[in-house]
Protein backbone atom coordinates (compact mmCIF):
# COMPACT_ATOMS: atom_id res chain seq x y z
CA UNK A 1 0.00 0.00 0.00
CA UNK A 2 1.19 3.41 -0.99
CA UNK A 3 2.23 6.15 1.77
CA UNK A 4 -0.37 8.04 0.39
CA UNK A 5 -3.13 5.53 0.28
CA UNK A 6 -2.16 4.63 4.22
CA UNK A 7 -1.99 7.47 5.64
CA UNK A 8 -5.14 8.96 4.00
CA UNK A 9 -7.31 5.90 5.29
CA UNK A 10 -6.48 6.68 8.56
CA UNK A 11 -7.13 10.21 8.52
CA UNK A 12 -10.80 8.78 6.83
CA UNK A 13 -10.92 5.94 10.00
CA UNK A 14 -10.27 9.19 12.41
CA UNK A 15 -13.24 10.74 11.69
CA UNK A 16 -15.44 7.46 11.07
CA UNK A 17 -14.46 5.85 14.10
CA UNK A 18 -16.67 9.15 16.02
CA UNK A 19 -20.33 6.89 16.28
CA UNK A 20 -22.25 11.00 16.83
CA UNK A 21 -20.46 11.71 13.78
CA UNK A 22 -21.85 8.33 12.20
CA UNK A 23 -25.10 8.98 13.57
CA UNK A 24 -24.91 12.78 12.40
CA UNK A 25 -24.50 11.86 8.99
CA UNK A 26 -27.14 10.03 8.51
CA UNK A 27 -29.44 12.16 10.79
CA UNK A 28 -28.51 15.38 9.27
CA UNK A 29 -29.35 14.45 5.70
CA UNK A 30 -32.75 12.68 7.06
CA UNK A 31 -33.92 16.35 9.32
CA UNK A 32 -32.79 18.65 5.93
CA UNK A 33 -34.92 16.51 3.33
CA UNK A 34 -37.74 15.11 5.25
CA UNK A 35 -38.35 18.19 7.63
CA UNK A 36 -36.73 21.02 6.99
CA UNK A 37 -37.51 20.99 2.90
CA UNK A 38 -41.29 21.01 3.99
CA UNK A 39 -41.39 24.33 5.21
CA UNK A 40 -38.45 25.80 2.70
CA UNK A 41 -41.06 27.52 0.61
CA UNK A 42 -42.40 28.77 3.36
CA UNK A 43 -38.81 30.49 3.92
CA UNK A 44 -38.13 31.21 0.68
CA UNK A 45 -41.35 33.37 0.15
CA UNK A 46 -40.72 35.13 3.52
CA UNK A 47 -37.53 36.43 2.08
CA UNK A 48 -39.11 37.11 -1.21
CA UNK A 49 -38.09 34.49 -3.22
CA UNK A 50 -39.12 32.21 -5.39
CA UNK A 51 -38.54 28.56 -4.84
CA UNK A 52 -41.36 26.05 -4.38
CA UNK A 53 -42.76 22.87 -5.16
CA UNK A 54 -41.30 19.67 -4.01
CA UNK A 55 -39.09 18.65 -6.03
CA UNK A 56 -37.26 21.80 -5.56
CA UNK A 57 -36.98 22.28 -1.57
CA UNK A 58 -35.84 18.63 -1.43
CA UNK A 59 -33.50 18.77 -3.65
CA UNK A 60 -31.84 21.66 -2.28
CA UNK A 61 -32.23 20.45 1.26
CA UNK A 62 -30.25 17.47 -0.13
CA UNK A 63 -27.66 19.72 -1.38
CA UNK A 64 -27.61 21.80 1.91
CA UNK A 65 -26.75 18.60 4.05
CA UNK A 66 -23.63 17.32 2.00
CA UNK A 67 -22.44 21.09 2.66
CA UNK A 68 -22.79 21.44 6.37
CA UNK A 69 -21.52 17.97 7.13
CA UNK A 70 -18.65 18.37 4.94
CA UNK A 71 -17.76 21.95 6.22
CA UNK A 72 -17.77 21.11 10.03
CA UNK A 73 -15.62 17.60 9.19
CA UNK A 74 -13.22 19.58 7.08
CA UNK A 75 -13.12 22.40 9.80
CA UNK A 76 -12.50 19.86 12.60
CA UNK A 77 -9.86 17.82 10.61
CA UNK A 78 -7.81 20.86 10.42
CA UNK A 79 -8.78 22.04 13.84
CA UNK A 80 -8.43 18.37 15.79
CA UNK A 81 -5.10 17.33 14.09
CA UNK A 82 -3.22 20.26 13.81
CA UNK A 83 -0.21 19.34 15.77
CA UNK A 84 -0.13 15.55 15.15
CA UNK A 85 -0.31 16.42 11.69
CA UNK A 86 2.71 19.15 11.69
CA UNK A 87 4.73 16.77 13.70
CA UNK A 88 4.46 13.78 11.10
CA UNK A 89 4.91 16.60 8.81
CA UNK A 90 8.24 17.44 10.45
CA UNK A 91 8.96 13.72 10.73
CA UNK A 92 9.66 13.25 7.15
CA UNK A 93 6.37 13.05 5.67
CA UNK A 94 6.66 17.14 3.97
CA UNK A 95 3.59 19.23 4.79
CA UNK A 96 2.53 18.78 0.77
CA UNK A 97 1.68 14.68 1.52
CA UNK A 98 -0.15 15.21 4.71
CA UNK A 99 -2.25 17.93 3.15
CA UNK A 100 -3.03 15.48 0.32
CA UNK A 101 -3.92 12.93 2.43
CA UNK A 102 -6.02 14.72 4.36
CA UNK A 103 -7.53 16.31 0.71
CA UNK A 104 -8.21 12.89 -0.03
CA UNK A 105 -9.66 11.62 3.33
CA UNK A 106 -12.03 14.36 2.94
CA UNK A 107 -13.11 13.60 -0.68
CA UNK A 108 -13.70 10.00 0.30
CA UNK A 109 -16.02 11.77 2.93
CA UNK A 110 -17.84 14.21 1.19
CA UNK A 111 -18.87 10.62 -1.72
CA UNK A 112 -20.26 9.24 1.39
CA UNK A 113 -22.06 12.09 2.59
CA UNK A 114 -23.37 13.10 -0.50
CA UNK A 115 -24.39 9.02 -1.52
CA UNK A 116 -26.75 8.76 1.62
CA UNK A 117 -27.87 12.71 1.13
CA UNK A 118 -28.69 11.54 -2.50
CA UNK A 119 -30.15 8.57 -0.84
CA UNK A 120 -32.68 9.97 1.47
CA UNK A 121 -33.64 12.42 -1.33
CA UNK A 122 -34.61 9.84 -3.53
CA UNK A 123 -36.45 7.69 -0.88
CA UNK A 124 -38.23 10.99 0.16
CA UNK A 125 -39.21 12.16 -3.62
CA UNK A 126 -37.95 10.96 -6.58
CA UNK A 127 -35.49 12.48 -9.00
CA UNK A 128 -36.40 13.42 -12.23
CA UNK A 129 -32.49 13.86 -13.29
CA UNK A 130 -30.63 11.29 -10.82
CA UNK A 131 -27.23 11.87 -12.43
CA UNK A 132 -27.98 15.44 -12.23
CA UNK A 133 -28.72 15.86 -8.76
CA UNK A 134 -25.46 13.40 -7.65
CA UNK A 135 -23.68 15.30 -9.01
CA UNK A 136 -24.67 18.89 -7.75
CA UNK A 137 -24.53 17.24 -4.05
CA UNK A 138 -21.55 16.08 -4.74
CA UNK A 139 -20.80 19.72 -5.60
CA UNK A 140 -22.23 21.02 -2.57
CA UNK A 141 -20.28 19.09 -0.37
CA UNK A 142 -16.75 19.65 -2.12
CA UNK A 143 -17.27 23.20 -1.99
CA UNK A 144 -17.98 22.80 1.91
CA UNK A 145 -14.65 21.19 2.02
CA UNK A 146 -12.77 23.89 0.67
CA UNK A 147 -14.92 26.33 3.32
CA UNK A 148 -14.40 24.16 6.74
CA UNK A 149 -10.91 23.90 5.76
CA UNK A 150 -9.64 27.01 5.24
CA UNK A 151 -11.51 28.28 8.62
CA UNK A 152 -9.47 25.57 10.30
CA UNK A 153 -6.92 26.88 9.26
CA UNK A 154 -7.29 30.38 10.05
CA UNK A 155 -8.88 30.17 12.95
CA UNK A 156 -7.04 27.55 15.41
CA UNK A 157 -10.60 27.62 18.75
CA UNK A 158 -12.69 24.56 18.09
CA UNK A 159 -16.04 27.00 18.85
CA UNK A 160 -15.61 30.73 17.23
CA UNK A 161 -14.02 28.28 14.04
CA UNK A 162 -17.35 25.87 14.06
CA UNK A 163 -19.31 28.96 14.61
CA UNK A 164 -17.80 30.76 11.86
CA UNK A 165 -18.41 27.82 9.70
CA UNK A 166 -22.00 27.80 10.58
CA UNK A 167 -22.27 31.93 9.83
CA UNK A 168 -20.74 31.09 5.78
CA UNK A 169 -23.65 28.18 5.66
CA UNK A 170 -26.36 30.25 6.85
CA UNK A 171 -25.51 33.44 4.35
CA UNK A 172 -24.60 31.24 1.33
CA UNK A 173 -28.17 29.28 1.84
CA UNK A 174 -30.57 31.78 2.84
CA UNK A 175 -29.33 34.33 -0.04
CA UNK A 176 -28.99 31.86 -3.31
CA UNK A 177 -30.80 31.77 -6.30
CA UNK A 178 -34.90 31.18 -5.40
CA UNK A 179 -34.19 31.47 -1.57
CA UNK A 180 -34.26 35.73 -1.62
CA UNK A 181 -35.30 38.53 -3.74
CA UNK A 182 -31.94 40.96 -2.79
CA UNK A 183 -29.21 40.86 -4.94
CA UNK A 184 -25.77 42.24 -4.13
CA UNK A 185 -22.74 40.48 -2.96
CA UNK A 186 -24.51 37.84 -0.87
CA UNK A 187 -26.32 36.90 -4.01
CA UNK A 188 -23.02 35.44 -5.48
CA UNK A 189 -21.97 32.65 -2.62
CA UNK A 190 -19.87 29.62 -3.62
CA UNK A 191 -22.83 27.28 -4.02
CA UNK A 192 -24.60 29.53 -6.20
CA UNK A 193 -24.76 27.83 -9.56
CA UNK A 194 -24.50 24.28 -7.71
CA UNK A 195 -27.65 25.33 -5.96
CA UNK A 196 -29.05 26.62 -10.02
CA UNK A 197 -28.09 23.17 -10.96
CA UNK A 198 -29.89 21.07 -7.94
CA UNK A 199 -33.05 23.11 -8.38
CA UNK A 200 -33.20 22.21 -12.06
CA UNK A 201 -32.57 18.57 -11.39
CA UNK A 202 -35.19 18.89 -8.81
CA UNK A 203 -37.39 19.89 -10.86
CA UNK A 204 -36.81 17.90 -14.39
CA UNK A 205 -35.89 21.12 -16.20
CA UNK A 206 -32.33 20.89 -17.97
CA UNK A 207 -29.52 22.66 -17.10
CA UNK A 208 -27.38 24.94 -18.81
CA UNK A 209 -23.75 23.76 -19.91
CA UNK A 210 -22.55 27.15 -18.25
CA UNK A 211 -23.88 26.09 -14.69
CA UNK A 212 -22.11 22.86 -15.15
CA UNK A 213 -18.75 24.76 -16.25
CA UNK A 214 -19.40 27.11 -13.23
CA UNK A 215 -19.84 24.76 -10.86
CA UNK A 216 -16.74 22.52 -12.09
CA UNK A 217 -14.44 25.27 -11.77
CA UNK A 218 -16.08 26.46 -7.90
CA UNK A 219 -14.93 22.75 -7.73
CA UNK A 220 -11.67 22.86 -8.70
CA UNK A 221 -11.16 26.31 -6.44
CA UNK A 222 -12.36 24.81 -3.06
CA UNK A 223 -10.25 21.88 -3.68
CA UNK A 224 -7.64 23.98 -4.39
CA UNK A 225 -8.05 26.10 -1.57
CA UNK A 226 -8.64 23.16 0.83
CA UNK A 227 -5.31 22.01 0.16
CA UNK A 228 -3.56 25.40 1.04
CA UNK A 229 -5.50 25.69 3.95
CA UNK A 230 -4.16 21.87 4.81
CA UNK A 231 -0.54 22.67 3.73
CA UNK A 232 -0.74 25.77 6.24
CA UNK A 233 -1.89 23.44 9.20
CA UNK A 234 0.81 20.85 8.73
CA UNK A 235 3.70 22.84 7.68
CA UNK A 236 6.19 24.77 10.09
CA UNK A 237 5.19 27.93 11.76
CA UNK A 238 6.14 31.09 11.69
CA UNK B 1 9.98 36.96 8.21
CA UNK B 2 10.98 33.97 9.83
CA UNK B 3 12.95 31.39 8.45
CA UNK B 4 12.44 27.69 9.00
CA UNK B 5 15.53 26.71 6.80
CA UNK B 6 17.90 23.84 8.76
CA UNK B 7 21.30 23.05 7.24
CA UNK B 8 21.60 19.12 7.07
CA UNK B 9 24.78 17.79 8.93
CA UNK B 10 26.81 15.25 7.27
CA UNK B 11 28.01 12.40 9.46
CA UNK B 12 31.36 13.55 9.35
CA UNK B 13 30.54 16.72 11.20
CA UNK B 14 31.23 16.84 14.70
CA UNK B 15 28.14 17.92 16.35
CA UNK B 16 24.84 16.67 15.44
CA UNK B 17 23.19 20.11 16.29
CA UNK B 18 24.12 23.07 16.09
CA UNK B 19 22.25 26.56 16.82
CA UNK B 20 24.06 29.95 16.63
CA UNK B 21 22.21 33.31 17.69
CA UNK B 22 18.83 31.92 16.98
CA UNK B 23 16.33 34.69 17.50
CA UNK B 24 12.68 34.30 18.08
CA UNK B 25 9.60 36.95 19.22
CA UNK B 26 5.77 36.44 18.84
CA UNK B 27 2.93 39.36 18.16
CA UNK B 28 0.22 39.55 20.94
CA UNK B 29 -2.77 41.40 20.29
CA UNK B 30 -4.45 44.17 17.07
CA UNK B 31 -3.19 46.77 15.87
CA UNK B 32 -2.61 49.22 17.01
CA UNK B 33 -2.49 47.83 20.60
CA UNK B 34 -0.19 44.54 18.94
CA UNK B 35 3.01 44.20 21.10
CA UNK B 36 6.12 42.30 20.21
CA UNK B 37 7.57 39.67 22.50
CA UNK B 38 11.07 38.65 22.41
CA UNK B 39 11.52 35.50 23.53
CA UNK B 40 15.08 34.39 22.22
CA UNK B 41 17.81 36.82 21.46
CA UNK B 42 20.61 35.26 20.13
CA UNK B 43 20.48 31.30 21.45
CA UNK B 44 23.63 29.08 21.00
CA UNK B 45 23.84 25.74 21.78
CA UNK B 46 25.23 22.13 20.38
CA UNK B 47 25.34 18.64 20.97
CA UNK B 48 27.93 16.02 20.09
CA UNK B 49 27.41 12.18 19.44
CA UNK B 50 27.69 10.20 22.74
CA UNK B 51 26.44 13.62 24.54
CA UNK B 52 22.88 13.53 27.00
CA UNK B 53 23.09 17.13 27.15
CA UNK B 54 20.00 19.15 29.44
CA UNK B 55 18.43 22.19 28.69
CA UNK B 56 16.67 24.23 31.58
CA UNK B 57 15.25 27.63 32.46
CA UNK B 58 12.25 29.19 34.08
CA UNK B 59 8.71 28.70 32.87
CA UNK B 60 7.73 30.63 29.91
CA UNK B 61 11.67 31.17 29.18
CA UNK B 62 11.86 29.53 25.53
CA UNK B 63 12.89 26.51 25.67
CA UNK B 64 9.98 24.44 23.84
CA UNK B 65 10.48 27.71 21.55
CA UNK B 66 14.13 26.52 20.67
CA UNK B 67 12.97 22.71 20.40
CA UNK B 68 10.38 23.62 18.06
CA UNK B 69 12.88 25.53 16.14
CA UNK B 70 15.55 22.62 16.10
CA UNK B 71 12.77 20.52 15.27
CA UNK B 72 11.83 22.55 12.13
CA UNK B 73 7.93 23.06 13.44
CA UNK B 74 8.34 26.45 14.12
CA UNK B 75 10.54 28.99 11.86
CA UNK B 76 13.12 31.09 13.72
CA UNK B 77 13.63 35.25 13.08
CA UNK B 78 17.27 34.97 13.22
CA UNK B 79 19.92 32.72 13.64
CA UNK B 80 21.51 29.58 12.01
CA UNK B 81 20.82 26.22 12.69
CA UNK B 82 22.47 22.51 11.56
CA UNK B 83 21.36 19.42 12.26
CA UNK B 84 20.95 15.93 10.91
CA UNK B 85 17.83 14.34 8.76
CA UNK B 86 17.41 12.29 10.95
CA UNK B 87 16.40 13.25 14.59
CA UNK B 88 13.51 12.25 16.71
CA UNK B 89 11.12 14.34 18.56
CA UNK B 90 9.67 14.19 21.94
CA UNK B 91 7.06 16.94 22.47
CA UNK B 92 5.91 18.14 25.72
CA UNK B 93 1.95 17.67 25.01
CA UNK B 94 1.24 14.50 22.79
CA UNK B 95 0.83 15.70 19.52
CA UNK B 96 -1.50 12.34 18.48
CA UNK B 97 -4.95 11.56 16.70
CA UNK B 98 -7.09 10.91 19.55
CA UNK B 99 -9.02 8.09 17.31
CA UNK B 100 -6.03 5.73 15.92
CA UNK B 101 -4.58 3.37 17.84
CA UNK B 102 -1.08 3.09 19.43
CA UNK B 103 -0.20 0.62 16.57
CA UNK B 104 -1.57 2.86 13.82
CA UNK B 105 0.47 5.49 15.05
CA UNK B 106 3.65 3.57 14.58
CA UNK B 107 2.29 2.77 11.28
CA UNK B 108 2.00 6.34 9.82
CA UNK B 109 5.37 7.16 12.07
CA UNK B 110 7.49 4.43 9.97
CA UNK B 111 6.08 5.66 6.91
CA UNK B 112 7.11 9.37 7.76
CA UNK B 113 10.90 7.88 8.61
CA UNK B 114 11.19 6.04 5.38
CA UNK B 115 11.02 2.39 7.30
CA UNK B 116 10.15 -0.39 5.60
CA UNK B 117 7.18 -3.28 7.29
CA UNK B 118 9.63 -5.56 8.54
CA UNK B 119 11.53 -2.63 10.27
CA UNK B 120 8.42 -0.88 11.90
CA UNK B 121 7.50 -4.00 13.49
CA UNK B 122 10.79 -5.01 14.87
CA UNK B 123 10.75 -1.10 16.39
CA UNK B 124 7.76 -0.93 17.51
CA UNK B 125 7.51 -4.03 19.31
CA UNK B 126 11.09 -3.31 21.02
CA UNK B 127 9.68 -0.22 21.97
CA UNK B 128 6.34 -1.47 23.21
CA UNK B 129 8.31 -4.02 25.60
CA UNK B 130 10.97 -1.69 26.77
CA UNK B 131 8.56 1.22 27.90
CA UNK B 132 6.28 -1.92 28.52
CA UNK B 133 2.63 -0.89 27.20
CA UNK B 134 2.31 -3.29 24.81
CA UNK B 135 -1.00 -4.60 26.08
CA UNK B 136 -2.00 -1.09 24.70
CA UNK B 137 -0.97 -1.32 21.40
CA UNK B 138 -4.76 -2.47 20.05
CA UNK B 139 -6.10 0.80 22.32
CA UNK B 140 -7.14 4.07 20.61
CA UNK B 141 -5.02 7.39 22.26
CA UNK B 142 -8.54 8.37 23.48
CA UNK B 143 -8.72 5.44 25.89
CA UNK B 144 -5.34 5.81 27.05
CA UNK B 145 -4.23 7.06 30.51
CA UNK B 146 -1.69 10.16 30.33
CA UNK B 147 1.07 8.35 31.16
CA UNK B 148 0.65 5.73 28.72
CA UNK B 149 -0.19 8.71 26.13
CA UNK B 150 3.34 10.04 26.84
CA UNK B 151 4.71 6.59 26.94
CA UNK B 152 3.95 6.45 23.05
CA UNK B 153 4.61 9.99 22.38
CA UNK B 154 8.39 8.96 23.53
CA UNK B 155 8.58 5.91 21.25
CA UNK B 156 7.11 7.62 18.28
CA UNK B 157 10.43 10.01 18.77
CA UNK B 158 12.63 6.36 19.14
CA UNK B 159 11.58 4.37 16.56
CA UNK B 160 14.08 5.06 13.71
CA UNK B 161 17.30 5.44 15.87
CA UNK B 162 17.53 8.98 15.34
CA UNK B 163 21.31 10.31 15.27
CA UNK B 164 19.67 13.23 17.42
CA UNK B 165 16.93 12.64 20.16
CA UNK B 166 15.17 16.09 20.89
CA UNK B 167 13.36 15.71 24.11
CA UNK B 168 10.65 18.00 25.75
CA UNK B 169 9.80 17.27 29.36
CA UNK B 170 9.78 13.34 27.96
CA UNK B 171 8.85 11.63 31.52
CA UNK B 172 5.20 14.46 32.35
CA UNK B 173 3.23 11.26 33.89
CA UNK B 174 5.72 8.48 34.22
CA UNK B 175 5.78 6.33 37.18
CA UNK B 176 8.94 6.73 39.45
CA UNK B 177 9.38 3.07 37.59
CA UNK B 178 8.78 4.10 33.93
CA UNK B 179 11.10 7.40 35.15
CA UNK B 180 13.76 5.54 35.87
CA UNK B 181 13.26 3.17 32.92
CA UNK B 182 13.51 6.08 30.69
CA UNK B 183 16.94 7.39 31.98
CA UNK B 184 17.89 4.05 31.76
CA UNK B 185 16.92 3.91 28.13
CA UNK B 186 18.46 7.37 27.48
CA UNK B 187 21.83 6.48 28.99
CA UNK B 188 21.87 3.48 26.90
CA UNK B 189 21.41 5.80 23.43
CA UNK B 190 23.61 8.09 24.17
CA UNK B 191 26.31 5.55 25.01
CA UNK B 192 25.48 3.73 21.38
CA UNK B 193 26.62 7.14 20.15
CA UNK B 194 22.92 8.93 20.09
CA UNK B 195 23.03 12.87 20.25
CA UNK B 196 20.27 13.66 23.19
CA UNK B 197 18.85 17.23 24.39
CA UNK B 198 16.26 17.24 27.11
CA UNK B 199 14.58 20.07 28.36
CA UNK B 200 14.41 19.35 32.35
CA UNK B 201 14.05 21.75 35.24
CA UNK B 202 14.98 19.08 37.97
CA UNK B 203 17.92 19.72 39.83
CA UNK B 204 18.55 16.40 40.81
CA UNK B 205 18.77 15.24 37.20
CA UNK B 206 21.92 17.36 36.77
CA UNK B 207 24.14 14.92 37.50
CA UNK B 208 22.23 12.74 34.74
CA UNK B 209 23.63 14.84 32.20
CA UNK B 210 26.97 15.24 30.44
CA UNK B 211 25.92 19.00 30.13
CA UNK B 212 23.79 21.81 30.74
CA UNK B 213 22.61 24.87 29.20
CA UNK B 214 20.34 27.21 31.12
CA UNK B 215 18.27 29.47 29.14
CA UNK B 216 17.46 33.19 30.69
CA UNK B 217 16.19 36.47 29.15
CA UNK B 218 16.66 34.57 25.66
CA UNK B 219 19.95 33.69 25.69
CA UNK B 220 21.83 30.04 27.03
CA UNK B 221 24.68 30.09 29.52
CA UNK B 222 26.60 27.07 29.68
CA UNK B 223 28.18 27.01 33.63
Amino acid sequence: MSAFAAVGGSFVREHLRTRLTLALLVAIPVFFVLIFASVLGEFAKALGGTMSGNGATSAISAGWAAAFLCGALAFFQVSSSRGADRRLAAAGLGAARVASARIAAAVALGIVVSAVAFVTLWARSGIAHPWHAAAAILAFALIYVGVGALVGALIAAPLEGSLLVVLVFAVDAFSGPSMTSSGGILAHGPTRDATNLLIAAGTGEPSPGGDWLAVGAAVLLALAVAFGAFWLAARSRS
Amino acid sequence: MGSSQITVLRTATRCVVRATGVRKGFGHGVWPMRRRVEVLKGADLHVCPSELVGLVGENGSGKSTLMEILVGLLARDGGEVERPARLGYCPQLPMLWEKLTVDEHFALFARAYGMDDAARDRAAAGLLEELQFARYRGYRVEQLSGGTRQKLNLALALMHEPELLLLDEPYAGFDWETYLRFWEMSERRRDAGMGILIVSHFLTERERLDRVYTLADGRTDQP
